[in-house]
Order: C-alpha cells, then structure tokens, then sequence
C-alpha cells in the first residue's frame, strides 16, 4: 500500500492492521494517521487493529493522534480496536488524565482481530 | 515486561565501586605503593605471628558476654579463626585492587547476614590494631621503622574498615527493600479464579501510595495472564472514599486501555450510599454486591466473548 | 544531600533533539535500576516537557542531571525556553486548557507523574520546568 510514513498497514480479510515499532514523533505521527485513512478509502476496509505493543511510552499528544485516528476511521465505516498496550503506558497515560475513553481496546492483535469478527458476524457496522 | 530480578552481580559492582572509587578511596586513606611494599616486606613476620595473633584476638572478642552471641558452637569458632587467617596474611600480600575490595566488601556483607553490627566489629579492629602494635614494636627494633610499619598497617586496615562499613549499609538496604517488595507482593494478592479471570480481594485502607501499587500490579497479571476480566473485592476495605472510588475508577480505565475489565464486588449498602452521596460517577464501572455474582458476570463476559469470536 | 553525579546539556531545536533528551532519560533511568513504571512516567513527561519548550517556547534546551543522596538516585531535568511564556498559569495547571488546540493535559499530566516539579515563567521572559524522579526501595 502506498503510504507516505514508514509504519506498514497490512490488509486482514475485510479488516487493517497496522503495528506501531517506531518512537513516534510528531511528523511520523501525522503522516500515519494520513496513511491509515487514505487504506480505509481504498480498501474500503471495515475495521482497524492498531497495535502498539512496541510502544515504550505514549504521550498526551501520540494518543490523542491515536484516539484521533480511530474516531476519524469510525467516521470512514471502519472500527478501531487498540491492542497491545503496555501496562506502564496504561498506568501513565490513567494518570495523565487521558483514558482514550472513545476508543476501543482488546490484549493483543488476535483477540482485536476477533472482535471484529465478532461484530461482522453480529451485523453491527 | 515484568520488574526483572536483576541479575546476582559482584558487590564492587552493586556499590559502584570502580577504579576510580578505588584511587579516590586509597588516596583519603594515603594508602600508597609504599605502604603495600612495606607490608609485603613484613609478610614473615605475619606468618610467624599469625597463629597467636588469631588467637589473642578471639580471646579478647569471646571474652565479651554479647559478642560471643555471634559464635554459639566451637565448630563455628574454628571456621571463624581458619577465615582470620586468610583474612589477616592478605593484609600482608602487598596488593589492593578492584580483586581485594571485593574480598573485603563480602566481609561487611557476610556481617549483615548474621546481624553483626558495625559497632562490634569496629570495635574488633581496633582490638586486631592493638595486638599488632604489640608485636611490632617487640620485633622491630629500630622505632621509626616500626612505626612506619604500624602506619601501613592502620591505613589498610582502616581501608578495610571502611569497606566493611558499605557493604553493610548496601546489604541492609537490599534486605529492607525486599522486605518491602514482600509486603507489596502481600497487599496485592491477585489469584487466578479461571482461565482468563482473575480476583484480588483488597483488605485493609488504600492510601494513594497503596492504590498506584494496586493499579501496577493489576495492569502487569492482566497482560501476564492474558486475563480479560478482574474482579476486585473491596469487601475488605473499611473506608471507601472519594478518594478510594477515584483510584478504583483509575484502575478500572488502565485495565481498559490494555483490553481487559475490572468488575468491583463486595459493595456494601454502605459504601453503595456514600458513593452516591459523594456523587462519584461509577457507571463505566461493572457492580455487583457479592464476590459469587461477580464471578458469574466475569464468566459471561469471558465466555460471550469466546463463543462470539470462534464463530 | 543529594550530589550531581553527572550532567548533560541537550538542545531543543527539533522533533528530534526532543526524542534524544526522552532517549537519554529513558538510558539513564534503566541504568539507575527505575522500574518499568517509573522509567514511563520520566521519559513520557520529558516528552511533554520537550515539546512544550519546542512548540510553544520556540525552543530552548535541557539539562538532564544524574542526583545520589546516598541511598537512592534521581534523575531531575530542567527544561529553558526563551519563549512568550505562560500568562494563565492557574488555568494552565489545573488542566484541560491549551492555546494550541491540544489536549492541554501535558504540564498538569506531567506534574502527577514525578516526585519534584517546579515551574517559573512569566509573559515574555520564557518558561523553565524542573522535574525530578527518584528510584523506590
Ligand atoms: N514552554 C512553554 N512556553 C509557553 N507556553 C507554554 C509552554 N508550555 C506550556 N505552555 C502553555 O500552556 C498550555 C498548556 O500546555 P500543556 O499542558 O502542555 O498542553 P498542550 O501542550 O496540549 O497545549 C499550552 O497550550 C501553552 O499555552
Ligand atoms: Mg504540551
């Protein structure tokens, strides 16, 4: 897929993943919410497995882009699922006061790929 | 992911003690080359004295009703003389570097673990100090030369002193902290209910130090256990504040973030009032007032999620 | 008392000298034994910090310090910008309040996550942050 960042978006059956490696700063951060929205429109995917596993540490201003990215996609008929938080991250993040209330999470890339499963058999869009 | 044990390492390594602590170290001691020649040239006179001065050394120590404590059993006193020895020749091998410090350093350690504290075994140096100054004085005949001699020997030994005082203090704060880290261990007992649910009933106040402590061990046997729902039983807690709700909403939202649900139990009529009183918002929260009720919803929710997603 | 072991000048110019200075404290806390959590609360408000001085400060620098009182040790960083500094200071630590159209949790979220956190500025004359975290028993 073409893409102007250097974080991959690969194609799962009706649905994206994309999994975060790199410290993400700003410009990168920006250029992957770009890319990600630009494969919802030409693969017309219906949902998105964000995995952030490799992430050491997320600021207010990442997760924002993040939880940014997912209300955008949501916008686009694609639902985000967040996998793969570290519990460090989540400990900072709570007390930071930025919970990413709108966005949802799941353990790990299958158990998100299994969400969406679950709520394409269930017909939800 | 979790908090690693480190690795066991040498003790020089633990305190930091490099090369340049060690130059530092012999420089406030003015323990130079000389001193380290001067010894080694005295090695034969340590080995002549060395019988004698053990002894005379254990007999001022089991002299003393309390410091005898340290050594119940005549098998313990040979083993401690049979070490003296060793330790008492090395102050004449004319060497002190990184090799030797450690040596020492395991002294001040091995100390700690029997609960001897400084002040005895400072008090042993200076007895040690005392029966050298006696047989140097007696063997070396030119007065200077033998107080060149003893010089040497109180600034190694004072050196020595030193180091055994670090190790115990590192060795007693290694002990306090894990103490500590039981304690912990102890006030977060999560225990695995089911595959994929987990249950940590909290018992006793929560302070905000406690709570962050809850939070982390939460967030690592989530996503160690993979576990896709917690209950948390506050049955055990006597006061639940603001505060407290506020910490117990805080977890609740970090357990979220890494996929999995916290589902509170144990809510009495009580805490069930103040919470509503105070105006605290728990309603991203799963509730439910008894520990069986909150088992049952966990496996619902684990097991919905289950058959949904094999489908 | 605690005694500077050792300290680093780091510029902020660019997104990217803002990553090397969380680089560095990340470095620095693994080294001195901060748990995972700790080491995420320091490196992740260096990252705030840094881009505060950045974007709103237009740039400045940081000096990260290596502290030891003997028993424990600390890392404490101080952010310098030469920018138009923070008039609403109230408004801005109580949270929620950016002039940049952000979240506006970084200094109200950073100043929960570290142990030492002191801040001057006044309008015109520029913004210094101090922060500072110390290892658990
Ligand atoms: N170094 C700085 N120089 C000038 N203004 C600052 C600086 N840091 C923060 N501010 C001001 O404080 C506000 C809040 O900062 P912060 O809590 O980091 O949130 P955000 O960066 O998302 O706006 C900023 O919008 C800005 O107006
Ligand atoms: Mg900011």
């Amino acid at each position: 897929m073409s893409q102007r960042g250097n974080i991959p978006i690969l194609r799962v059956g009706s649905n994206l993943l994309t999994t975060i490696h790199i410290d993400l700063h700003d410009t990168i951060a920006e250029a992957f919410q770009e890319d990600v929205l630009v494969a919802i429109k030409n693969t017309g995917a219906k949902g998105l497995v964000i995995d952030i596993t490799g992430l050491e540490e997320v600021d207010t201003y990442v997760a924002r882009i993040l939880a940014d990215t997912g209300r955008m996609a949501a916008l686009m008929g694609a639902h985000t699922i967040l996998v793969g938080m570290r519990a460090e991250v989540a400990a900072t993040l709570v007390r930071m006061g930025f919970a990413m209330d709108t966005v949802e999470t799941a353990l790990d890339v299958d158990d998100g790929l299994a969400m969406l499963q679950a709520r394409k058999a269930l017909g939800r869009k | 992911m979790n908090r690693a044990v480190p690795a066991p390492r040498s003790l020089s390594e633990t305190l930091k003690f490099d090369a340049r602590e060690l130059n530092s170290r012999r420089t406030f001691f003015q323990l130079s080359d000389d001193d380290l020649a001067r010894l080694k040239g005295l090695r034969p006179f340590a080995e002549r004295h060395m019988d004698d001065v053990v002894e005379d050394f254990y007999r001022l120590i089991l002299s003393h009703p309390e410091a005898r404590r340290f050594f119940p059993d005549d098998e313990t006193i040979r083993r401690v003389k049979r070490l003296q020895r060793d330790y008492f020749l090395q102050l004449f091998d004319g060497v002190c570097d990184l090799a030797y410090v450690e040596n020492r350093l395991r002294v001040g350690a091995a100390h700690e673990r029997i609960g001897m504290a400084p002040r005895w075994y400072i008090g042993a140096y200076r007895h040690y100090l005392a029966i050298l100054l006696d047989r140097i004085t007696a063997d070396v005949p030119d007065p200077a030369e033998a107080r060149a001699s003893y010089q040497s020997m109180l600034r190694l030994v004072g050196f020595d002193m030193s180091l055994a005082i670090d190790a115990y203090i590192a060795a007693n704060l290694d002990t306090l902290g894990r103490h500590q880290a039981a304690i912990r261990e102890l006030s977060t007992p999560v225990i695995k209910v089911h595959d994929h649910i987990l249950l940590l009933p909290l018992v006793g106040a929560i302070d905000s130090e406690r709570a962050q402590q809850i939070m982390e061990a939460v967030l690592l046997r989530v996503i160690g256990e993979k576990a896709r729902a917690i209950i948390i039983d506050i049955a055990g807690v006597p006061v639940v504040d603001t505060r407290v709700a506020d910490h117990l909403l805080k977890t609740t939202a970090a357990v979220r973030l890494v996929g999995g649900k916290v589902i509170l139990t144990g809510i009495s009529a009580q805490v069930a009032r103040t919470i509503v009183q105070l105006g605290v918002d728990i309603s991203t929260m799963y509730t439910v007032a008894e520990l069986s009720e909150g088992i049952e919803l966990a496996l619902g929710l684990v097991g919905k999620q289950i058959s949904t997603g094999a489908t | 008392m605690a005694d500077v072991v050792q300290r680093w000048e780091m510029p902020i110019r660019t997104e990217d000298d803002v990553i090397l200075v969380r680089r560095k404290a990340r470095m620095l806390a693994q080294e001195r034994g901060f748990d995972a959590f700790a080491t995420a609360a320091l490196t992740t408000a260096a990252s705030e910090l840094g881009r505060n001085a950045l974007v709103h400060g237009g740039g400045g620098g940081a000096l990260i310090e290596h502290l030891a009182d003997g028993t424990r040790s600390g890392i404490r960083i101080t952010f310098v910008d030469r920018g138009p500094g923070i008039a609403d200071m109230a408004r801005v630590l109580a949270g929620g309040y950016s002039t940049a159209r952000s979240l506006g949790l970084g200094l109200s979220g950073t100043r929960r996550l570290v142990e030492e956190f002191d801040i001057e500025s006044a309008p015109g004359a520029g913004t210094k942050v101090v922060i500072c975290k110390w290892t658990r028993y």
